[in-house]
């Protein structure tokens, strides 16, 4: 059974705004998102709800970590390592973008925010901003953790620039990507398990990338940069693509809203019929 | 409630073409399999087992082809809220789980038989996976998700279209034992000769299940009006059949 896509947001209707990110400023987009984001980072460190959680989710899985592979060749380590990595990022990254959208849902916040005469891009861009902060804060935490419990991951100290441009990249990409998601479930009415079923598989390309470079800088190979730069485009392809589908996502795209035409032919005939 | 009174809701062509198409299947299939087996030489290196490229292969194109036509009708619905573009994504979302399956079948049949095993991890056995996987959670989102998630439904299948083109430099980027593409470019005639028919068939298969699929979607989308229509402008609510 399908509801009206209208009904999304309860029925709430937003004004379509075709052609307003034309006419706008970057700078304006920049700057709203600025605001938005800094809202919620405000807001964060009243509390600190969202970087303990995770910080201490990421120091758990960090033991479990330590605990499973302790005795690890060196040999295994290499391939190892980037798999720890990156699925504790793949998890803390779930658990993050999932709190940050349920805050606005338990205050029905996001709709707010989306009747604001803000750009949705901006929108976008501003909770990016925020998850990327967190995830990548853990991903600071891991790659010191895991070069201390593991001798071949002592790379990340040597080449610090290197590994902070690996993680910054493979975080973009998986934010860049969850954000998307994470807030349309938010605004589609709960169920957000669907979340990892939809996050894992999507993200999996941009991990990959992520893993097949993390190995890469541990083995020294001299390709590394190649693939940097493959999860660049990567992170580039996601940014676009996210960007542009988060207004339509979210609030659907520029169409007049109303039934549909065959409805409407509909309601004239059964109206018509009537005494 | 007459809404037979608009005369086929659902377009003419997904009545009589699905019909049409499986008739045409059930004539090309055992002419395909027939041409493959007793008219084509075998391959020498891989022997009889090589057969299994005549399906794997076509069936590998069409699941290619679902997942774009997919993405690209997702891409629509989003963009122009079109209905008729929201039945297609499904319809040829839900294909690309059952093409798929037959792809992610045979390919481990042939592998097992050419390169000894059945699953190399090899790139583009993973990422046909991961097509695959990303399929699935648009069919499940779209299955279990709450009202208002057919959009995110519909961003999920532009993403998983996405990916597409990322498969298939996956094996230009890694290099890796598959195949290459090239595979294709350099058979001989006469295979080439063996491969069309057994695509034709296939292709219409797919074809009429698409298009019955199409059908049912629309048909689902024309009720789904008829009672907004009937509930809006009808002589009185009647709650014990809407809430069925």
């Amino acid at each position: 059974m399908s509801v009206p896509a209208d009904a999304a947001l309860g029925g709430l209707v937003l004004a379509p705004r075709r052609g307003r990110a034309h006419a706008t400023n970057r700078a304006v987009v920049f700057r709203q998102a600025w605001l938005l984001a800094r809202n919620d980072l405000r807001q964060e460190l009243r509390d600190l709800e969202l970087v303990l959680t995770a910080a201490f989710f990421t120091l758990v899985v960090l033991v479990m970590f330590a605990l499973a592979f302790a005795a690890l060749p060196a040999a295994a380590q290499v391939l190892a390592v980037p798999g720890m990595l990156w699925l504790a990022v793949a998890f803390v990254g779930a658990l993050t973008l999932t709190r940050i959208f349920d805050r606005e849902r338990e205050a029905d916040t996001l709709r707010a925010v989306l009747t604001w005469p803000v750009e949705r891009v901006a929108i976008y861009f501003g909770k990016l901003a925020v998850s990327l902060l967190v995830v990548v804060g853990c991903g600071a935490l891991l790659m010191p953790a895991l070069a201390l419990l593991f001798p071949t991951a002592g790379v990340f100290f040597e080449r610090p620039l290197e590994a902070i441009a690996l993680l910054v990249l493979g975080c973009v990409a998986y934010c860049a990507t969850g954000t998307l998601f994470a807030a349309g479930l938010a605004t589609a009415s709960g169920k957000n398990v669907l979340l990892s079923v939809i996050l894992y598989p999507l993200t999996s390309p941009a991990l990959i990338f992520a893993l097949v470079s993390t190995r890469a800088l541990l083995e020294g190979h001299p390709q590394f940069s190649t693939y940097l730069g493959q999860l660049a485009a990567v992170d580039l392809v996601v940014l676009v693509l996210a960007s542009w589908l988060f207004e339509p996502v979210l609030v659907g795209s520029q169409r007049p809203h109303g039934p549909s035409p065959r409805a409407r032919r509909e309601r004239a005939r059964v109206q018509a019929e009537r005494p | 409630m007459t809404t037979s009174s608009t005369p086929s809701a659902t377009g003419g062509a997904t009545r009589w073409l699905p019909p049409v198409l499986l008739l045409g299947a059930a004539v090309a299939l055992p002419y395909s399999v027939q041409r493959i087996f007793l008219h084509t030489a075998i391959e020498k290196k891989m022997g009889t087992v090589q057969k299994i490229f005549y399906f794997h292969v076509p069936l590998a194109w069409i699941m290619m082809a679902l997942a774009i036509t997919c993405g690209i009708a997702a891409a629509v619905q989003l963009r122009n809220r079109s209905r008729k573009a929201e039945a297609l994504s499904i319809a040829a979302g839900e294909l690309v789980l059952v093409t798929g399956l037959g792809v992610l079948l045979t390919g481990p049949i042939w592998g097992h038989a050419t390169w000894g095993r059945a699953w190399t991890w090899d790139a583009r056995q993973v990422s046909t996976g991961l097509l695959w996987l990303v399929f699935a959670a648009f069919v499940l989102l779209r299955r279990y998700g709450a009202a208002g998630s057919e959009r995110l439904a519909a961003a999920l299948a532009v993403f998983g279209a996405v990916d597409v083109p990322i498969i298939y430099y996956a094996v230009k980027i890694w290099k890796t034992t598959h195949p290459t593409t090239d595979v294709v470019g350099t058979l001989p005639p006469q295979m080439w000769a063996a491969l069309w028919p057994a695509l034709g068939a296939l292709m219409a298969l797919t074809l009429a299940l698409l298009l019955v699929r199409l059908g049912q979607e629309r048909d689902a989308a024309a009720l789904d009006d008829a009672w907004i229509a009937f509930d809006e402008g009808g002589p009185e609510p009647r709650a014990e059949k809407g809430a069925g």
